[in-house]
């Protein structure tokens, strides 16, 4: 239990670094923003807010709590140490048995009275919730950021669009200045007066300086077009990672609030149904020698058939609909499983093999 | 298989709400009816003490449950943290939510201490409506939780396990044979209900039982791990006085609250799916609670060898050996009761008087008031 421990403080400290890591790659791809609104060259800041380092780390730390949720497997197995506890006889007890099998039974019979495994399950519970709130801040996280960068995206968009037509604008007036340019060209070689001649040259002059202009324009909203679409593009790819991750998250919390939740149904159960089981038959035979039996005890024989009957008929009555929702649920319980072993493929085969730290996740 | 295909969850918070508020108002009910059965002589005045003091924890559990459910589906929390309750044969919250109770109420100093005060966080609520225009659904959940937590941290409540607790009831100077009346309760876990328990002992050693700390923690321990509804109280019994040589039981009695059926939140089989279906129309007339209470009383004792000198008593408890049922049953006197509004009750009466027959009904009037048929 206490390694399941150290490895839950482990993996906080990786969400925490984890979510250190996206809030700066955030920040920076923010302010990189806010950078550009002020005009200033921002290809440096987008180039250095690399998803790389970001990426490698969260998949360590995925990793590192399908591990943790497998590893719950783990602990739980120790219940079924207490269940076969209350099947069997403990060595003390075999030891008396060899002397006495009435006295080895009867201190087997006092120890499952006072067995309970209410405490484990409260564990149980209690290491569920502490994983289940480090996923579930994670996933809060992660949409917060998420939330974030679309935002950001959708005015980068527009911007880009204004940025776009404007340049396509300055095209056209390059394009149109064209035929004007060769138009005093051609006016220029024909033209012999001296008087004449500067003026058209004058005239060229400005055209020429102010196309020079244009296609200055041109280039430097180009580069800002350019910047732009580099930006959208990295915050498209970290959309589609933190939404990647938003997934990753919730397959976990899925995955282990359904078998949280089955767990401790199925051992309550198992270990009450046990107890049941081990004692009731025995107090009615107990309380039987004290009673007068004779002739009661025929009566009640013949009265076992019918009730026999009527158990059956309430199993029956009970089960009624359980078919139908049971098939449901067993689905649902199916697919989660199916996303979780999709996602954890390296995990679980490794878990299995029981082949920790032999690999690379 | 799967083992959670009875719960149901409850994700709309107008459902839950008329959930809790429904609750609230059956278990108001039940304490006048435990009034009128102490009238009637059926139980003591000191069980009707102890009855109401659990009732209550139960209605605070309630109250708590409502508090922390309050707004989770306006945050949009995962279904895994969404109430669920036992739809069939229980009606009340599965087990899971008051043990996850326990769980809480350990941590609730700590949760307090990072959750920001009421005062700063109605301040943060004023704030986000004047500025963003919207409701501060995430601001309301942190404070339903605060409010939650406060109240774990204050209040009396109903846990899965609620341990027993000893009352000195009088003492045979002559024969130094002690009575005590032990109460106990816990939240079983295979039907999803409440369960009560009462024991009468007597005590032959010379020490007194809740002073002599070699027994009384062991006593403790013993009566909480067997209380387990699929066990019948003979056994519980016998197990006891087996275990313990000088302390016998006189008389167990075992009160089941539950279950609780309605036609708006549970699926039930039998008559009473066709009374509250017909009864349902008008919301909060459509529900009704049953409870049992199983009694062993102990009819004789007889000696028996321990060790090589000593002889303890033992009980042998009276079990009506011509009913199959009852003998099967483990217990001396089952008795079963039904509370249920006057519209319910009324269409029981036309239709399905006979199912019901040997039920006690209690019927709740428009003016809330109480009568029994």
């Amino acid at each position: 239990m206490s390694n399941l421990d150290v490895q839950i403080e482990q993996s906080r400290k990786e969400v925490e670094q984890a979510q250190s890591k996206i809030a700066e790659l955030s920040s920076r791809i923010d302010s990189a923003r806010s950078k550009m609104e002020q005009g200033s060259d921002i290809t440096f800041d987008i180039d250095n807010a690399t998803l790389d380092d970001v990426h490698a780390h969260s998949n360590k730390m995925s990793a590192n709590i399908a591990e943790l949720i497998l590893g719950l497997d783990d602990v739980t197995a120790g219940f079924s140490k207490d269940f076969d506890a209350m099947r069997s006889k403990t060595g003390w007890e075999k030891f008396v048995g060899v002397f006495s099998k009435k006295r080895s039974e009867m201190m087997r019979q006092e120890r499952v009275r006072v067995a309970s495994i209410e405490d484990k399950l409260q564990d149980l519970i209690g290491k569920s919730n502490v994983i289940s709130k480090m996923l579930t801040d994670q996933l809060n996280e992660l949409s917060v950021h998420k939330n974030q960068v679309e935002a950001n995206l959708t005015k980068t968009l527009t911007d880009r669009e204004v940025a776009v037509s404007k340049l396509e604008a300055i095209k056209a007036e390059l394009i149109a200045m064209d035929p004007k340019v060769i138009e005093l060209e051609g006016k220029l070689s024909i033209e012999t007066k001296p008087k004449a001649r500067a003026k058209l040259e004058a005239e060229l002059a400005a055209l020429n300086s102010k196309y020079n202009e244009l296609a200055q324009e041109e280039q430097v909203r180009l580069a800002e077009s350019q910047t732009l679409e580099r930006y959208i593009e990295k915050g498209k790819t970290w959309l589609d990672s933190l939404q990647n991750q938003s997934a990753t998250q919730m397959v976990l919390i899925n995955k282990l609030q359904t078998d949280t939740k089955q767990r401790v149904v199925l051992y309550d159960a198992l270990s009450k149904s046990l107890k049941t089981a081990q004692q009731q038959d025995v107090a009615h035979q107990i309380n039987e020698i004290g009673v007068a039996t004779d002739k009661e005890a025929q009566v009640a024989m013949a009265g076992i058939g019918a009730a026999t009957n009527n158990r059956m008929a309430d199993m029956m009555e009970a089960h009624e609909d359980h078919i139908v929702f049971a098939r449901k649920v067993v689905e649902e319980k199916i697919k989660a499983d199916e996303r979780f072993a999709r996602r954890f493929e390296k995990i679980v085969e490794m878990h299995d093999k029981n082949a920790y730290g032999q690999g690379d996740v | 298989m799967d083992l959670t295909y009875t719960h149901a969850v409850l994700d709309s918070a107008a459902e839950t709400r008329r959930y809790f508020a429904k609750f609230e108002r059956i278990i108001a009910h039940l304490e006048a009816v435990a009034e009128i059965s102490m009238d009637e002589k059926l139980i003591t005045t000191m069980e009707v003490k102890m009855l109401k003091g659990y009732l209550r924890a139960l209605s605070n559990t309630f109250t708590g449950l409502s508090y922390k459910y309050l707004m989770a589906d306006r945050v949009k929390l995962q279904s895994g943290d969404q109430f669920s309750i036992d739809k069939t044969e229980s009606g009340f919250p599965v087990f899971r939510e008051i043990m996850q109770m326990s769980v809480d109420m350990t941590q609730a100093n700590k949760h307090l201490k990072s959750l920001p005060s009421p005062a700063r966080l109605k301040k943060d609520m004023v704030n986000h409506i004047l500025t963003e225009k919207t409701a501060p659904s995430q601001l309301q959940f942190a404070m339903s939780q605060r409010i939650y937590y406060e109240y774990l941290d204050k209040k009396d409540l109903f846990l899965t396990q609620n341990d027993p607790e000893v009352i000195w009831v009088g003492m045979d100077v002559k024969d130094v044979r002690r009575s005590y009346l032990i109460h106990w309760a816990v939240y079983d876990s295979q039907t999803n209900l409440p369960v009560i328990y009462f024991m009468e002992l007597e005590d032959t050693a010379s020490r007194a039982l809740p002073n002599d700390e070699r027994r009384w923690p062991r006593v403790q321990a013993h009566l909480m791990a067997q209380s387990v509804s699929s066990l019948k109280l003979l056994t519980i019994a016998q197990g006891f006085d087996n275990d313990f040589d000088t302390l016998h039981p006189k008389m167990v009695r075992r009160f089941h609250l539950g279950p609780m059926h309605s036609h708006a939140f549970t699926q039930q089989h039998g008559p009473i799916r066709d009374v509250l279906a017909e009864a349902s129309g008008e919301a909060g007339l459509d529900w009704a609670l049953a409870w049992t209470v199983e009694s062993l009383v102990s009819e004789s004792i007889r000696k028996e060898k321990v060790g090589i000198f000593k002889t303890a008593e033992r009980e042998v408890y009276h079990l009506d050996k011509l009913d199959f049922q009852m003998a099967d049953s483990g217990a001396s006197d089952i008795s079963r009761a039904l509370i249920l509004p006057h519209r319910a009750y009324q269409v029981l009466n036309e239709k399905h008087k006979s199912e019901f027959a040997d039920v006690r009904k209690y019927v709740v009037g428009t003016n809330a008031k109480i009568l029994s048929y």
